[in-house]
C-alpha cells in the first residue's frame, strides 16, 4: 500500500516533470533569431524533422552516434579516462541494479525461473553493482575536490548525496536483514509447518547466517548443527545462499551483531527499508528537475546535433542546455576562465553561465543586477570554441553564447566597446572626474610614455588607422600618447582608437622610442572598464 | 635557466644605416654574421644619402663637390671619421651599397658626381649626394626651370605645395600647384599607407585621373614620396605612363616612404644573402673573455649570442647607443669612454641656432684608424670591437650633411679591418 502509493506519486511527478521539460524545449527561447517562431511552429518543425531523419540515410549516422557517444561514451574517454570510468560505473552499475533489483518481479523473475534475491549469483551481483556505483561516486567526489577549477553547486552535491544514500542504505539494509530474527521468524512461519522444532535450524542459522536471536542458542553443539543443516537443506537452501558472498553487506552484518537485539527489537531494518525505497522514489520524482535529466536529454541532444532547420536550431539550443551535466569540462578548458579569479563573477565560466542563460531563456524578468553579471561574463567570452569542442554532451555552446549575447544586446546590455561608445570621451571624463582609481604602473607612470616624440610611426603602421574610414577612430595612437603625457588619462580611456585597437603590436614593434603603445592601450581598456562600469547605468 | 646560444663570427648591433651597411658588407665577404636591432631608425631617415655638403659649419659653407670638401675637412678636423678613410674607400662602399639596393628594386643614383639639391616638404633645398632615382628628375628640372606642377594631398599633414611654391618662387618661377583628394580623403592621410594603396593598379588609375586635368602645360610633376613601397619602380613608371609626363618625388616629413623602402629592402634582402637578423630585439648585457657573449631580449624571447667580433652601430641618443642623464653621457652596452663635453652646462649653446652647433652634437666614441674604440690614453679597449656610424665622435652630421656617408664608409672600413685581423 505504502509502496504502491508512494511509487505512483513519484512516478506521476516524474512523468509530469518530464513532459513539462519537454514542452519547455519548444517554449523557451534564447537568441534573437528565436523570437520569430511560435511554440507550435517549433513543435511542428521538430516532429517533421524527426520523421525526415528516421526515413533518411541520416538514421545510420544517428545509430553510430547512439553506439559511440551514448552507449560507449567515446567523447568522455577521449577527454579523461577517469571521468569515463566514473560515468560508466555510475550509469551501468545503477542501470543493472535498477533492472535486476528494483524490477526483480518484472524482469529478473521472468528471465530466471528459480530467482530469489537471496540466492547467488544475484545476491553477490547486487553487492557488486552497488560497489561499482559507490566506486563511481567516489571518483566523482574526488574529481570535484581535486580540480579547483570545477565549481560544485547544490544540485551536484544533492545528486551525489542521493546516489550515495540509496546505495549505502541498500547495503546496510541487507546487513540488517541478515541478522534479523523477526524476519527469520516470519520466514519460518510461512515455510515450515508450526509443529516442527526449529531450534536446530535456529542454531544453524545463528552460526552460518549470523542471525541474532534473543534467547541463548548453543552454536557449538555439533549434533544440533547437523540437524539444523538438514532442516536448512530441506526448507531454506533452495532460496538462500551463504551470506559471505554479499561481500559488502556481510561485514556490516557481522559488525551489527553486538547490538543485534536492539536493532531487531526496533525493527530498524523496516525503517531503513522505508528510507531506501523513499530515497529511490525521491530520485525518480526529482529526476526531471535534476542533473539526472541528462540521461534523457543528452542522448537526444547528441542525436539532434547538428540541427539544420532554423526552428529546430532554436529548439535544440534549449535541449542543449538541458543536456548539461554540469561536469565542468568546458570551464576546465575555457580560455578566459582565469578572469574569474579576478572578478569572481561565475558567469565567466561556461559551466556556470549556462545556468544563468537558462534563466534568461525562460523569458521571465531577471533582476538587473543579475543581468549585469550575465552580460559581463558573456561579453568576456571570446567565442574561441574550445568549450564546444570538449563538451561530452555535444552541446553547441558556441552557438548558445552567440545567441545569448544577442539576447542580451537586444535587452540593452552591450559589449563594453559598445556601451563605452555611447558617450564621447569628454563626457566619460567628466562623469568620472572625481573618481579615484588604483594607479597602474603603465598608464600612470610617465616614464613609460614620456619618450614619445610624436613621430606618428605608430599611426603609419597601424592597420586600424589604415582601415578606418574616419569614423572608427577619433585619435591616432601618438595622439593618445599625447593625452597621457598631458595627464588626460580619462579622456584617453574612452577614445575610439583605444577601443578599436586589435592589439596586433605593430605600433609597439615599430616605435623608435620603444614605447609600449599596445600594452598601454590594453591597460587603458581594462581601466576604463572598471572606472566606467559603475556609472554606466546612466548611459 | 639555460638559453639557446647562437654562434657567429661577427655580431652587428644596430639596424640603422650603419648597421645595415655593416651587415651587408660582412655577408658579401662571406663572414658568418648576426645582426640585432631594436626598433628600426631607418624609417626615420629621409632616404637621402649625404656624403658631405657643409664645412666648416660656422661658415655654413656649401660644397658642390663633396670630394673636395672631404680633402679640406681632413686637414681641419683630425678626429672626424672621414680622416680615417680614403675617398676611394667611401666610393667603393657606396658602390657596393647602391648595387645591393638596385638588386632590391630600390634604385639610387647620383648626378654628375656632385651634390644635388633636393626640394624638402617646406620648399627649402637640401644638398645631398645619392638620391632615390625617383627624385633625380626633379634635380634637373629645377636646374632647367622646366614648367612644373607640384601637388599635395588634402589631409596629408606636413606637406604643402603652396608653401613649396612660395619658398621657391625666386628660384623656380614656372611652378604651379594643385591639391588632390586621395582615394578616401575624409580621414587623415599617412604617407606609408598611401604608398601601399598605390601599389594596387586600380588606385593608381584613379589617382592619375584626379591629377590629369591639372597637368596642362607642365612638363614634369612633383609629388609627395608616396609612390609604392615594395613595388616602387613599377608604380613610378606606370604613373608617368598614365600622365604622359615625367614625375619626381619630394620627401615628406617622417616617417617618410623612401626611408621605409630602405628599411624593407634591408630587412628582406639581407636575410637572402645570409645575414641572420633579429629585429625588435635588444642587446642588454655583455660578457667578455676572448669571445663576447651577449644576452639578447625581445618581445617573446631571450637568448645568448657568442661572437668573435662586434660592430657597434647603435647610433647616438635617438638610436639608443648613447644615453644622457642629468650628470653625464654614457655608452649603453659596453660603457665605453665618451669623448665630449663633460659638464652638462656646456653640452648646449645658449642660442639654439648657434652657427657652430652644440658641443653635444660632436660627442661619441673615439677610435683608432681601424675603428677600435680607445680609452683616454689612446689604448684600444677590445681588439675585436669596432664602432661605426653616428656613435663616432667629432661629426656633427646633421649640420655637415655627412650622416649616411660616415655610416657607410666607417662600416666598410671596420668590416675590412675585422677580416684582415681574422687573417
Ligand atoms: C630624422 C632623420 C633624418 C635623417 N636624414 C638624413 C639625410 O637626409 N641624409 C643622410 O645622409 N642621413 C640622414 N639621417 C642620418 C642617417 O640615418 C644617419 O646616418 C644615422 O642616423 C646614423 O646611423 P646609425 O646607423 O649609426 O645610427 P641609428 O640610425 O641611430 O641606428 C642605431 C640603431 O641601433 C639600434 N640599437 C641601439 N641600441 C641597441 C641595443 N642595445 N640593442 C640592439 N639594437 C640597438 C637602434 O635600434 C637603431 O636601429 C637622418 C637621420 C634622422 C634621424
Amino acid at each position: 500500500m505504502f509502496f504502491s502509493i508512494s511509487f505512483k506519486i513519484s512516478l506521476a511527478i516524474f512523468v509530469l516533470g518530464t513532459l513539462y521539460r519537454i514542452i519547455n524545449w519548444f517554449r523557451f527561447k534564447i537568441g534573437t533569431d528565436a523570437l520569430s517562431f511560435t511554440m507550435i511552429d517549433r513543435i511542428k518543425s521538430g516532429v517533421i524533422g524527426i520523421f525526415k531523419t528516421i526515413f533518411s540515410l541520416k538514421i545510420f549516422s544517428i545509430i553510430k552516434v547512439l553506439i559511440l557517444d551514448v552507449v560507449l561514451q567515446i567523447k568522455i574517454i577521449r577527454a579523461d579516462k577517469w571521468r569515463w570510468i566514473m560515468h560508466m560505473c555510475i550509469f551501468y552499475g545503477f542501470m543493472l541494479l535498477l533492472l535486476m533489483h528494483a524490477f526483480e518481479n518484472q524482469i529478473t523473475k521472468a528471465l530466471f525461473k528459480n530467482y530469489a534475491s537471496t540466492l547467488n549469483p544475484f545476491m553477490f551481483l547486487r553487492n557488486l553493482f552497488g560497489a561499482i556505483v559507490i566506486f563511481g561516486v567516489l571518483i566523482a567526489v574526488l574529481r570535484r575536490k581535486k580540480t579547483p577549477k570545477i565549481l560544485t553547486n547544490a544540485h551536484d552535491s544533492f545528486a551525489i548525496f542521493l546516489l550515495f544514500s540509496i546505495m549505502l542504505s541498500g547495503f546496510v539494509l541487507e546487513g540488517l536483514k541478515i541478522i534479523s530474527s523477526p524476519i527469520f521468524d516470519e520466514m519460518v512461519s510461512s515455510y515450515i509447518s508450526g509443529s516442527d522444532d526449529i531450534t536446530p535450524l535456529k542454531a544453524y542459522w545463528a552460526k552460518k547466517f549470523h542471525v541474532v536471536f534473543k534467547e541463548k542458542i548453543n552454536i557449538n553443539d555439533e549434533k544440533l548443527l547437523s540437524e539444523g543443516e538438514s532442516s536448512h537443506i530441506d526448507n531454506c537452501a533452495s532460496c538462500h545462499s551463504m551470506p559471505e558472498t554479499a561481500f559488502i553487506s556481510y561485514p556490516f552484518a557481522v559488525s551489527f551483531k553486538h547490538f543485534g537485539n536492539t536493532l531487531n527489537d526496533f525493527r530498524v531494518d523496516r525503517w531503513l527499508w522505508y528510507f531506501h525505497v523513499l530515497s529511490c522514489f525521491l530520485g525518480l520524482a526529482y529526476l526531471p528537475f535534476s542533473k539526472f535529466f541528462h540521461i534523457l536529454s543528452t542522448p537526444i541532444n547528441l542525436l539532434l546535433e547538428p540541427a539544420e532547420e532554423e526552428k529546430n536550431k532554436v529548439t535544440s539550443r534549449i535541449i542543449g542546455m538541458d543536456a548539461c551535466t554540469h561536469c565542468g569540462v568546458c570551464t576546465e578548458n575555457c580560455s578566459v576562465a582565469q578572469i574569474y579569479q579576478v572578478t569572481q563573477n561565475p558567469n565567466i565560466l561556461p559551466s556556470e553561465k549556462l545556468a544563468s542563460i537558462k534563466l534568461l531563456s525562460r523569458g521571465k524578468k531577471v533582476e538587473r543586477e543579475k543581468l549585469n553579471e550575465i552580460a559581463e561574463g558573456s561579453f568576456i567570452c571570446t567565442n574561441c570554441y574550445r568549450c564546444t569542442k570538449v563538451c561530452p554532451s555535444g552541446i553547441n555552446l558556441d552557438d548558445l553564447w552567440t545567441a545569448s549575447k544577442n539576447t542580451l544586446i537586444q535587452q540593452g546590455y552591450f559589449e563594453p566597446h559598445n556601451w563605452i561608445a555611447q558617450k564621447s570621451p569628454s563626457e566619460w571624463a567628466e562623469t568620472v572626474k572625481k573618481k579615484k582609481d588604483e594607479p597602474s604602473d603603465l598608464i600612470d607612470n610617465p616614464e613609460i610614455f614620456y619618450g614619445c616624440v610624436q613621430c606618428s610611426t605608430c599611426a603609419s603602421v597601424c592597420p586600424v588607422v589604415a582601415a578606418s574610414n574616419g569614423n572608427e577612430i577619433d585619435l591616432t595612437p601618438q595622439q593618445v600618447m599625447n593625452l597621457l603625457r598631458m595627464g588626460l588619462k580619462d579622456l584617453a580611456m574612452a577614445s575610439k582608437m583605444v577601443w578599436n585597437c586589435t592589439t596586433c603590436y605593430m605600433c609597439e614593434e615599430n616605435c623608435p622610442q620603444g614605447i609600449r603603445v599596445t600594452d598601454i592601450f590594453y591597460e587603458l581598456r581594462n581601466k576604463a572598464y572598471i572606472r566606467f562600469k559603475d556609472v554606466k547605468e546612466n548611459v | 635557466m639555460s638559453r639557446i646560444e647562437l654562434k657567429c663570427d661577427l655580431l652587428v648591433i644596430g639596424s640603422g644605416i650603419a648597421g645595415m651597411a655593416a651587415s651587408l658588407f660582412a655577408a658579401n665577404r662571406g663572414i658568418k654574421t648576426i645582426q640585432i636591432g631594436k626598433t628600426n631608425t631607418l624609417s626615420f631617415t629621409s632616404g637621402l644619402m649625404d656624403v658631405l655638403a657643409v664645412h666648416p659649419i660656422e661658415e655654413k659653407r656649401l660644397w658642390k663637390n663633396p670630394w673636395d670638401a672631404i680633402d679640406t675637412l681632413k686637414k681641419d678636423i683630425s678626429g672626424h671619421p672621414y680622416s680615417k678613410v680614403s675617398k676611394d674607400t667611401i666610393e667603393k662602399a657606396f658602390k657596393e651599397l647602391v648595387a645591393f639596393l638596385k638588386s632590391a628594386d630600390v634604385p639610387y643614383a647620383n648626378y654628375q658626381n656632385k651634390n644635388v639639391n633636393i626640394i624638402t616638404p617646406i620648399g627649402t633645398l637640401k644638398p645631398t649626394f645619392f638620391v632615390p632615382e625617383s627624385m633625380l628628375n626633379g634635380v634637373s628640372a629645377l636646374e632647367e626651370k622646366k614648367p612644373c606642377l607640384i601637388i599635395d594631398f588634402y589631409n596629408l599633414k606636413g606637406f604643402s605645395a603652396l608653401q613649396i611654391k612660395e619658398t621657391l618662387k625666386d628660384k623656380w618661377q614656372n611652378l604651379r600647384t594643385a591639391q588632390i583628394k586621395f582615394l578616401d580623403s575624409s580621414k587623415e592621410q599617412f604617407a606609408e599607407q598611401m604608398a601601399y594603396d598605390l601599389e594596387k593598379p586600380k588606385n593608381l588609375d584613379k589617382l592619375a585621373k584626379e591629377i590629369s586635368p591639372h597637368i596642362k602645360d607642365a612638363e614634369i610633376l612633383g609629388i609627395p614620396a608616396i609612390l609604392g613601397v615594395k613595388r616602387h619602380s613599377s608604380v613610378l613608371s606606370k604613373l608617368q605612363e598614365l600622365l604622359g609626363v615625367k614625375v619626381f618625388e619630394i620627401p615628406t616629413i617622417i616617417p617618410s616612404v623612401p626611408g621605409i623602402r630602405l628599411k624593407k629592402a634591408f630587412e628582406d634582402k639581407l636575410q637572402d644573402i645570409g645575414v641572420q637578423s633579429f629585429y625588435s630585439q635588444e642587446v642588454i648585457q655583455v660578457f667578455h673573455k676572448d669571445d663576447f657573449v651577449f644576452d639578447v631580449t625581445g618581445a617573446a624571447s631571450m637568448f645568448k649570442i657568442r661572437t668573435k667580433g662586434v660592430i657597434l652601430s647603435t647610433g647616438r641618443f635617438f638610436g639608443g647607443g648613447l644615453s644622457a642623464d642629468r650628470e653625464k653621457i654614457t655608452e649603453t652596452i659596453f660603457n665605453l669612454e665618451i669623448y665630449g663635453p663633460f659638464l652638462r652646462k656646456v653640452w648646449h649653446e645658449l642660442d639654439f641656432f648657434a652657427p657652430r652647433g652644440h658641443n653635444i652634437n660632436n660627442c661619441g666614441i673615439e677610435t683608432d684608424e681601424y675603428f677600435h674604440p680607445i680609452d683616454k690614453s689612446g689604448k684600444v679597449i677590445f681588439n675585436n670591437l669596432y664602432a661605426v656610424g653616428s656613435i663616432l665622435a667629432h661629426n656633427d652630421w646633421t649640420r655637415m650633411k655627412c650622416g649616411t656617408g660616415v655610416s657607410v664608409a666607417t662600416a666598410y672600413s671596420a668590416v675590412n679591418a675585422f677580416l684582415n685581423q681574422k687573417g
